[in-house]
């Protein structure tokens, strides 16, 4: 397919592109004082993963949007058998099988997931003649979701497996259900976290009556809310209380790892120091000592952001956000302008996998959200979320161009 | 666009609204990190380091059924490193020297303990007090080496109850690779054996965290303002259903052989009240490191002092399995409790093969109980060919051989019940004769029992074919006060019929009280006791002695068995052995309800 290569949204490209640079220059300042010339030479093969995330968008822009939205389910159901050999075959690393090997080369067969994932979805959603609210309707795209969830959560990956609840309901809501939905189907689990005391959960169950009674979801919608709020918050107490104390931690640090501070909470610490002690203008690129003494962990990959903090300060973390903010604000217009279904949901979750991956990321970074081993979209080190991240860009682009097709 | 609820302007704007929303959260989360607490993060970042201890909670006690405790904690130091601080030149040699432990071994115990290179990493426990002394005065000479206060597991009881009560050791990688455990890190310590390693996780409780400010010469400089420490939670405390006096007394009855082991069970609910092995090893060498030297000559020991008997000896049972074989016959209505077999000749021809009697002169004629009381073994042959191999291994079944009994300690061997099944893998289809039942009828042959699994079939027959399961925790306290106490429950039913009980019953009582009864010196006039002796033939020599006894007949409390490994007839050594425990059980229950006795007449 030939392209008018005027046309392309260069801004977005190019936004996308510098992301990409800055990553490629933090990852190199992170490892630069390492011990072994393999880590310090980190930053290069990005750059040759770089390379490789380039072409991958080359070749999807040229693609028509129209092949991927026929083989949309095939994609999905193929990436599907790759997750489930991933658990038979694939090589133990840190504790969780995640990976393939082949040789040097890692392969994530997750990361592959949400992006058929992203097509499937996107497709049952355009051709749906279900309407928003059908139970029939949320439960088949519940369903495509849950199964890849439940293989990924066999291997323990609390972050990734969120990442697919995201897609889920960005695309509910895309597709025409009403957010009040998407609230009152997430209520239970908020019922959950508000049992821990009786009075907050007292409080916030008379809040979500007062909220059925003004929105009026609909009877039988409204009943099940309910239901499930009280089995869920009437459960909890019941369960918890009978726990062991050493058992209760046990829960809480699966959720939150930042709990256990000698692993998660200790890295936390040190970033938010390494972050807090660049100030405004940063200690200056090869400069940070939090990241030279070795004190941040996991600094080329999952605490990638607190490298730019302490070495560019507030200005550079501040550009770094606005440029993801850009690239979301475009992303989001070409979503609404598109007149294709199928393209417009594609963009959409595309922006759901990258906002969530940003801001879990970039929270976790400054201590806020839990460590989850989200990596940072384009700016951390790694192969194929990288390739993966230039796709989504390459579908967003391709979208754009062909915005006017049906 | 007729069939969307909100009309896409709005979907657009809500998103977009998202999105600028999230980017104040974090520009305004990177704000208050960079411009509200950059002076006091960049202080910490430029002239700290945060150390981040673990705080180590105490392990949780163990007490014996009355209260008294077998395994304590005691305070002990630990030499530990940091090894980002470590300069290689100073730090390891001047270690070496006092520690004792040559460089290349202190290198080989960090890489294992190390979770971290800023976090200490203990290179030897227990060490002396002048040990730490030296340390404290000389710093300077020790850059990166610091001390901290452990409590180290003390076994009380040592050689006596070490074969349930297991050790402690290091985590290992295999441990880190299980991963049962959240808190596991390297370094630590985790139960290794015995009770020790089956109740971790109630027993060690949970690591609580200190965040210390370390200037950047290595003093401490007291604790991290930035974030408060996590306190630990204790272990909980285990109350044991053993009672040590008993257990005392089978650790000193066994003394004076070579190797041996002891099981005594309460049949009412199953309570393992004592349980030793001989010979056995001091669960205390094991907390600090123990000498590559040491443990050699452990594990190449011919009496095999790391074998917990009681649960992993197997030994072919003799004598003490005709209880089986009888009821067995009995329930399939072969005979009854009046039919006598061809009579003891002191031998019994099968095939071309004379199989003996052990008592050269031969029984006579016998019913069954007095066969059991004689122990007669051309009785049993011919009830053995009767029975068939797979009838008599389907009842051997039932009564719990051949299977784990389930008893809360870990690695208990199933010992082995063989068939038509196993027979045929074993030599070939058809290549075995059917001669092999006459030996399992009287428990010699291929069959192997673990002295629990015995234990617990006398269990059932002094408790009217109940059996319940085997178990040595009796209760756990939670260091928030709750308490859960274990409820014995019934493990399952001996196959026999209250008819066939009353036999079998008879020929426990005769073996002591009968006139020709095979342990009739166990009489007393104290008390009523039964059993059954077994002399069980082996490969590796000498006879092994056996003794299963019960008492007191009238209401069974206790059931004690015994073997004596290579020492001979079961009447001469194993007998007279469980008579002494058993003695020291009812004089134990004799001093306590003489007690309550005088308690009452001291009320006016």
């Amino acid at each position: 397919m030939t392209l008018n290569y005027r046309v392309l949204d260069w801004k977005l490209i190019g936004a996308v592109l510098l992301l990409s640079s800055i990553g490629i220059l933090l990852i190199m300042s992170a490892q630069h004082y390492a011990d072994s010339d393999f880590e310090r030479t980190y930053f290069l093969r990005q750059l040759i993963w770089l390379t490789i995330a380039l072409m991958v968008f080359a070749v999807v822009i040229h693609l028509p949007l129209r092949l991927f939205d026929f083989s949309a389910y095939l994609f999905y159901a193929v990436s599907l058998g790759l997750l489930v050999l991933v658990l038979l075959v694939g090589t133990m690393r840190l504790g969780a099988s995640r990976w393939f090997s082949f040789g040097p080369i890692n392969l994530a067969p997750s990361d592959i997931v949400k992006l058929t994932l992203v097509l499937a979805l996107a497709r049952f959603f355009a051709y749906t003649k279900l309407p928003p609210v059908s139970k029939r309707r949320l439960a088949l795209s519940g369903i495509m979701m849950i199964i890849p969830v439940a293989l990924i959560l066999k291997q323990p990956d609390l972050g990734t497996s969120l990442v697919f609840f995201v897609i889920l309901f960005v695309l509910w809501f895309w597709s025409g259900l009403q957010p009040l939905y998407v609230v009152l189907i997430l209520s239970p689990i908020v019922s959950l976290v508000a049992a821990s005391h009786w009075l907050s959960w007292v409080v916030y169950f008379a809040v979500l009556l007062v909220f059925l009674f003004l929105f009026r979801p609909g009877f039988l919608f409204g009943v099940i809310t309910v239901v499930a709020n009280l089995a869920f918050g009437m459960i909890t107490p019941f369960v918890w209380n009978r726990l062991a104390d050493y058992q209760k931690l046990r829960i809480l640090s699966f959720l939150d790892p930042g709990r256990d501070p000698r692993g998660a909470g200790y890295q936390i610490i040190q970033s938010k120091i390494a972050i807090g002690s660049g100030g405004i203008w940063g200690k200056g690129f090869l400069h940070g000592s939090q990241t030279r003494l070795d004190f941040l962990p996991e600094r080329h990959t999952d605490f990638v952001f607190s490298v730019l903090g302490e070495e560019f300060g507030l200005w550079g973390a501040l550009l770094v956000l606005l440029l993801f903010t850009f690239v979301f604000y475009r992303a989001v217009r070409i979503a609404a302008r598109c007149r294709s279904r199928f393209a417009s949901n594609v963009v959409m979750g595309a922006v759901a996998i990258l906002l969530f991956q940003f801001f879990i990321n970039v929270g976790m970074a400054l201590g806020f959200m839990p460590v989850t081993g989200l990596a940072l979209p384009f700016v951390s080190y790694g192969g194929t979320s990288l390739v993966l991240c230039w796709a989504l860009i390459g579908l967003i682009v391709s979208a754009d161009y062909h915005w006017q097709e049906y | 666009m007729q069939r969307y609820g909100i009309p896409l302007e709005r979907r657009e704007k809500i998103s977009l609204t998202v999105v600028f929303i999230l980017f104040l959260v974090l520009a305004g989360g990177l704000t208050r990190l960079q411009i509200l607490q950059h002076p006091e993060l960049a202080k910490q970042s430029e002239n700290n380091r945060i150390r981040v201890v673990p705080i180590v909670p105490p392990r949780g006690l163990v007490t014996d059924c009355e209260g008294r405790i077998i395994i304590d904690n005691r305070p002990s130091y630990t030499v530990a490193v940091v090894p980002a601080e470590v300069s290689p030149n100073i730090t390891l040699p001047n270690l070496s020297a006092l520690l004792g432990l040559d460089t290349t071994e202190i290198r080989k115990r960090i890489k294992k303990n190390m979770v971290s290179r800023y976090q200490p990493t203990p290179v030897k426990r227990d060490v002396e007090f002048e040990t730490v002394a030296i340390l404290e005065e000389q710093m300077t000479r020790f850059p990166g080496v610091t001390y901290q206060m452990e409590q180290v597991r003390q076994y009380c009881e040592g050689l006596v109850a070490e074969s349930f009560t297991g050790y402690v050791g290091e985590v290992s990688q295999q441990d880190l690779k299980r991963g049962s455990v959240v808190d596991l890190r390297l370094g630590s310590m985790i139960g290794k054996k015995g009770l020790e390693k089956q109740n971790d996780h109630l027993l060690r409780g949970w690591e609580g965290t200190a965040y210390l400010e370390v200037a950047a010469s290595g003093q401490v400089l007291g604790p991290f303002e930035g974030k408060h420490k996590i306190a630990a939670v204790a272990g909980a405390n285990i109350t044991l259903t053993i009672d040590i006096d008993l257990q005392r007394a089978c650790a000193a009855a066994l003394d004076t052989f070579c190797c041996g082991a002891v099981v005594a069970l309460d049949p009412r609910n199953g309570e393992v009240l004592a349980m030793a092995s001989y010979p056995g090893y001091d669960a205390n060498i094991f907390s600090s490191v123990v000498p590559e030297s040491l443990w050699q000559a452990m594990s190449g020991d011919t009496t095999h002092p790391l074998l917990n008997r009681p649960l992993n000896g197997k030994y072919p049972p003799g004598s003490t399995v005709k209880f089986v074989t009888v009821g067995a016959t009995l329930e399939e209505g072969i005979i009854n409790e009046n039919t006598t077999q061809k009579p003891c000749t002191g031998g019994f021809r099968f095939g071309n093969r004379v199989f003996h009697c052990w008592q050269p002169g031969g029984h006579g004629s016998l019913t069954a109980a007095h066969a059991l009381e004689q122990s007669c073994d051309i009785f049993m042959y011919q009830l053995g060919l009767k029975l068939g191999i797979d009838r008599l291994s389907r009842y051997f079944a039932l009564c719990g051989f051949g299977r784990p009994t389930g008893i809360d300690l870990p690695g208990e061997s199933p010992g082995l019940n063989p068939n038509s099944v196993y027979y045929d893998k074993r030599y070939g289809e058809n290549q075995w004769t059917r001669g092999l039942v006459l030996n399992n009828a009287i428990g010699q042959g291929e069959i192997l029992v673990t002295p629990l699994q015995l234990a617990q079939f006398y269990c059932g027959l002094a408790n009217n074919g109940v059996v319940y399961q085997p178990h040595i925790v009796k209760l756990i306290s939670f260091p928030d006060g709750q308490e859960r106490t274990l409820q014995p429950h019934v493990s399952f039913t001996l196959p026999f019929s209250p008819k066939t009980m009353r036999v079998l019953r008879d020929g426990i009582r005769l073996t002591v009280e009968g006139e020709h009864g095979t342990a009739r010196n166990l009489k007393n006039k104290r008390y009523s006791i039964g059993g059954k002796t077994g002399t069980a033939q082996n490969p590796h020599g000498e006879n092994h002695s056996w003794f299963v006894g019960i008492a007191p007949l009238e209401a069974p409390e206790i059931v004690v068995c015994a073997i004596v490994e290579n020492a001979g007839h079961g009447s001469e050594v194993a007998a007279p052995m469980v008579g002494k425990i058993i003695a020291r059980y009812m004089e134990k229950k004799s001093a306590r309800s003489g007690l309550s006795m005088t308690d009452e007449e001291d009320k006016p």
